[in-house]
């Protein structure tokens, strides 16, 4: 466990060392604000809109939960930034150590591979932790609005957790496969995008395998966590698919002893 | 300490390092030699656990590295020849993290760092980031970590390779200090660096062991005939000198078996006088032509390089197999 800390905390560390993360981290914030500041101006518009109408007419064809909407759509979009933002993010995490020779290090200490796949981990995920801080601050103008939805908030947050843990589990995976940094990044992309959309080929139909890709979609299963809802089938999903990463990464790891390099 | 029996690895159809066995005691310092490409980084990868061997095994202070690889690697000190370090790190973080790996408990981690900085004059730079550090202070960062858990045993990988002759000269001190406290395993391709610091040197040729021997026995065995260099002045000289007339009074010394002479552009005379083995002529060559008037500028026993010892254990290989 102190070797994987180790691990985690020098990761932490280079990631606040390298211009990669702080613009991720900068861009991230900014855009994740944007579309913020726009939805939020844009359903409260439409729920001024649908107060009038009520005031003329004494009734409104739409009906708008204005936190709700504006929270659901929100962490929607999060989702988006985070499967943009993950792989630039993993892409260095075995790849950058095969790259500076210092898996020799790493492979030569009394180390288990569980302990490098598990450190690069919890390093990631710790960062990916961070970035999302400064977007809790913009929930305040909805506090200030008088609506404080804190159950909706604190289950899309965990949901975005779940889903970026899973996301970086694959990109630690995919990155210790490659040597070259931008290869690991396009396939993580590959990778976490095609389990964001595996189910919208099939939507209208009914089938087994419809409703099997529609099980193992990202997006199906994030979905729950943007309107409030933490299922346990959904943390088991994304925990699955953290253990499995996991695995995957730390048997990859234990295998490049093997490799000529 | 170290015990390689029957180390040997293949990389497809090529093998790169073939039924390797040797015994490293305790407190020796032994140096493997040989060209690039002899199996040198790949054997060192095997004795510390970066790569299995393809047949064969490793026993590290009593540990087999393949049954106990975690008791194993922690004896273990290792210099790569590509540097494990990590430019975006300062020197005390980073051999912090590196005691951390290599199971220094917490408590004793900061007078570890503080010893191996000391041991190999880091201290300067404890707070400086690796990135902006010289070649040579970052050889001796590289040479820090791999003491920072105080292990028996050392594995140096080309530890001097691509420094200068002053910061070769330090981190061969650096190795010499080092000796007692560790048993050491280094490679290298230069000889006279092996013969410096080894107790023993291992000559390994294309993945094969080509002679196991202390460095002056081995030197001794493969001088089949010493030889002496001269050069002589042909301009301005006292009395007249050829080419000719170098060789005909260098031929006449006692134990001589050829003499080489010609002339160069720059009017300099250059000799080559080879005898029988344990024969040293210097002292009377340089009284001969002093005496005769002509002007020696210079002088020199030619010691056999290492590119020479190997093209005579390779012929002799070639004769043996023959």
């Amino acid at each position: 466990m102190r070797h994987a800390l180790a691990i985690a905390r020098r990761e932490i560390e280079s990631y606040f060392g390298s211009p990669i993360a702080y613009a991720v981290m900068t861009v991230f914030t900014f855009v994740s604000g944007l579309f913020f500041s726009n939805m939020l101006v844009h359903y409260v518009r439409q729920a001024a809109l649908a107060d009038a109408q009520i005031q003329k007419f004494g009734r409104s064809e739409f009906q708008l939960d204005v936190p709700t909407v504006v929270l659901a759509q929100f962490f929607q979009n999060e989702a988006f930034l985070l499967m943009l933002a993950v792989p630039l993010l993993t892409m260095g995490l075995v790849t950058d150590e095969r790259r500076k020779g210092t898996i020799e290090l790493l492979m030569t200490s009394p180390v288990r591979g569980v302990e490098i796949a598990g450190g690069k981990f919890l390093g990631a995920f710790a960062f990916l932790a961070l970035m999302l801080l400064p977007v809790v601050p913009m929930f305040a103008f909805m506090g200030a609005g008088g609506n404080w939805e804190a159950g909706v908030i604190a289950s899309g947050l965990l949901g975005l957790l779940l889903l970026g843990g899973a996301q970086i589990a694959l990109g630690l995976f995919v990155s210790s496969l490659c040597e070259n940094m931008l290869v690991s990044a396009i396939g993580t992309y590959g990778l976490i995008v095609t389990l964001q959309f595996i189910d919208t080929g099939g939507a209208a139909g009914g089938s087994i395998w419809t409703r099997l890709l529609g099980s193992l979609s990202f997006y199906a299963r994030h979905l729950n966590s943007t309107r409030g809802v933490i299922a346990a089938a959904d943390i088991v999903y994304f925990a699955s698919w953290i253990a499995l990463g996991l695995f995957l990464a730390q048997r990859s790891v234990d295998a490049l002893r093997y490799k000529r390099s | 300490m170290i015990r390689l029996s029957h180390l040997t690895k293949k990389f497809g159809a090529c093998t790169a390092v073939d039924d390797l066995c040797v015994d490293v005691r305790e407190g020796e310092v032994v140096g493997l030699l040989g060209p690039n490409g002899a199996g040198k980084t790949t054997t060192m990868r095997m004795i510390t656990g970066f790569m299995p061997p393809s047949k064969g095994r490793v026993s590290i202070a009593g540990f087999d590295l393949y049954d106990h690889p975690i008791q194993a690697k922690r004896k273990i000190g290792y210099l790569p020849e590509q540097l494990p370090l990590y430019p975006d790190m300062t020197v005390c973080k980073y051999l912090a993290y590196v005691a951390a790996l290599k199971d220094v408990p917490a408590a004793r981690t900061k007078a570890a760092v503080a010893l191996a900085m000391e041991r190999t004059r880091t201290g300067e730079v404890a707070d400086t980031r690796i990135s902006t550090l010289s070649k040579g202070f970052r050889q001796r960062v590289g040479l820090a970590q791999a003491i920072v858990h105080e292990p028996p045993v050392l594995v140096l990988d080309e530890p001097t390779s691509s420094l200068d002759p002053q910061q070769r000269y330090e981190v061969r001190e650096l190795i010499t200090a080092l000796k007692g406290r560790h048993t050491v395993i280094l490679s290298t391709h230069i000889l006279p660096e092996a013969s410096d610091v080894a107790d023993r040197v291992v000559i390994i040729n294309r993945g094969k062991v080509m002679a196991v021997d202390t460095p002056a026995n081995l030197a001794g065995r493969l001088r089949a005939c010493e030889s002496v260099r001269l050069e002589i002045g042909a301009r301005a000289a006292a009395s007249a000198v050829s080419p000719d007339a170098v060789r005909e009074s260098l031929a006449a010394l006692p134990g001589v078996l050829d003499v080489h002479a010609a002339i160069g552009a720059a009017g300099i005379i250059t000799a080559r006088i080879d005898s029988a083995a344990g024969v040293d002529l210097r002292a009377e060559a340089a009284a001969l032509v002093t005496g005769r008037g002509w002007r020696l500028l210079g002088l020199s026993g030619d010691s056999l390089s290492l590119e020479e010892i190997f093209l005579a254990l390779t012929r002799d290989e070639r004769e043996g197999g023959a």
